[in-house]
């Protein structure tokens, strides 16, 4: 069990939003290092190599980048929610990144951690590092994948359930990547709508997504989900769930 | 949060060094170029930004059949609109628009990470991405949202949407009352990220 999928209604924790209103942090980021890191993720994303067979099916293979593996939002993900909680709380959201990345392409065998220290120490004392050989075809490449994305989407769609129909959403084991936050184990919601067509997940997680199936938005009473401590007022939680979380009541 | 921990002092220069070499290894092993990074952030500076989003909500405020069209089918509504190209593109992919009305007041959050429609809004701010806001919204939307200026109604209903799934979701806000007389431009800059996401009603940026 992961903390990270149990933030949704987590309670006890300090003040978001500061005292002020004003103190809501707007910015995208907030120190400049973090646009390199998240240029860096954008990048991974548009060479990864599921996107042959994403639609539109990129000539991925051709791309003349050294970069041969899948990497998604699944796999950053994943690196989020391996965290040690507390870090993921001390960290501000692109150190998470930086460290979730950089762990990522070590264990994919792209670069070790002798070579980044010593290439930090070469940074600071001004080397100049090599400039590198990859193509201006792999920015193409990439710049494509911005404007035509990659859908998860797939053939038709053969829902096992319909707007209206009362769902228990199941408790499978946890795996190390989830998309079912954790408020919802258990709890008992209405379809609100079934989604055209099925979707993959570009990852497989281990508790029953990867494979194209049908997603739905569930209805939810905050009674159901907090008890007591629900808040008063009319408040409707919907969340948008694959077909494997969903399970009928009989 | 910050405030519950000790952070070294040099914290975002070891930061800082530790992608510099990140990138500059990247670009030497022939992974990226070394115009890489550059090009991906000036994609988001030029393509996908709240602009987008902005005159979305413009055109459902002037335009009721737009209005509706664009909750019905968003990627549909939206094509129509002269945007750039791209905003079905990369985390755009299925688009989804609900609308504020009077007794009606929707929030969108993403309790198990940040997803975000890009295309449209373009990157989150930083508290979007906060812990502790996904915490407290989930439960306690009605509090956060008082919390940062939103009084509502008692008798209004917050729709909670959680993006754990494929959609990307973001929100026509309601159009201020006494703006009948505004063009195009003055009604754009009533509409930010906040209210496009439920946590501020269209109005003058704070």
């Amino acid at each position: 069990m992961k903390l990270q999928h149990y933030i949704g209604g987590l309670e006890g924790l300090p003040e978001p939003l500061g005292v002020e209103p004003l103190s809501v942090e707007k910015r995208v980021f907030v120190e400049d290092w973090e646009t390199r890191i998240f240029g860096i993720h954008v990048a991974m994303m548009g060479l990864s190599n599921h996107l042959g067979a994403a639609l539109p099916r990129y000539p991925i293979q051709d791309v003349p980048t050294t970069f041969k593996d899948y990497w998604t939002w699944g796999h950053l993900r994943s690196s989020a929610e391996a965290m040690n909680p507390i870090d993921y709380f001390r960290l501000r959201y692109y150190e998470r990144w930086l460290a979730g990345i950089t762990q990522l392409l070590i264990d994919k065998g792209y670069l070790s951690e002798e070579e980044l220290a010593s290439r930090t120490k070469e940074l600071m004392a001004n080397d100049a590092p090599s400039p590198g050989n990859a193509s201006p075809a792999v920015d193409e490449q990439i710049v494509q994948y911005l404007r035509n994305g990659d859908s998860p989407r797939r053939d038709v769609a053969h829902p096992r359930f319909a707007p209206g129909d009362r769902v228990r959403i199941s408790n499978v084991p946890a795996a190390a990547h989830t998309r079912l936050p954790g408020c919802l184990r258990g709890r008992v919601g209405t379809v609100e709508r079934v989604f055209e067509g099925d979707y993959a997940y570009f990852l497989r997680t281990g508790d029953g997504i990867g494979d194209p199936m049908p997603v739905y938005i569930v209805e939810f009473r905050p009674q159901e989900l907090w008890g007591a401590r629900a808040e008063s007022g009319r408040t409707t939680f919907y969340a948008e769930l694959f077909e494997a979380y969903l399970d009928g009541i009989s | 949060m910050t405030g519950q921990f000790t952070y070294p002092p040099d914290r975002e220069e070891t930061s800082a060094a530790k992608v510099a070499a990140l990138e500059s290894l990247l670009i030497e092993k022939g992974v990226i170029t070394g115009q890489t990074v550059d090009k991906v952030l000036a994609y988001f500076e030029s393509e996908m930004t709240p602009l987008n989003g902005k005159k979305i909500v413009v055109k459902a405020w002037t335009d009721p059949d737009f209005a509706a069209r664009v909750v019905d089918d968003t990627p549909a509504a939206i094509a129509e609109l002269d945007l750039p190209e791209g905003m079905a593109g990369a985390e755009g992919e299925h688009l989804q628009a609900v609308a504020n009305r009077p007794g009606v007041h929707n929030l969108i959050i993403c309790s198990l990470c940040s997803c975000f429609p890009w295309p449209v809004l373009g990157l989150p701010p930083y508290w979007y991405k906060d812990p502790v806001f996904r915490a407290r919204a989930a439960r306690e939307p009605r509090h956060v949202l008082a919390e940062v200026g939103v009084d509502l109604p008692d008798d209004t209903e917050i729709k909670v949407w959680d993006s754990s799934g494929t959609h990307r979701w973001f929100v026509i806000p309601e159009r201020p009352s006494g703006t009948e007389d505004f063009t195009a431009e003055e009604l754009m800059d009533l509409v930010t990220t906040e209210s496009m996401l439920g946590v501020a009603l269209a109005g003058p940026a704070s």
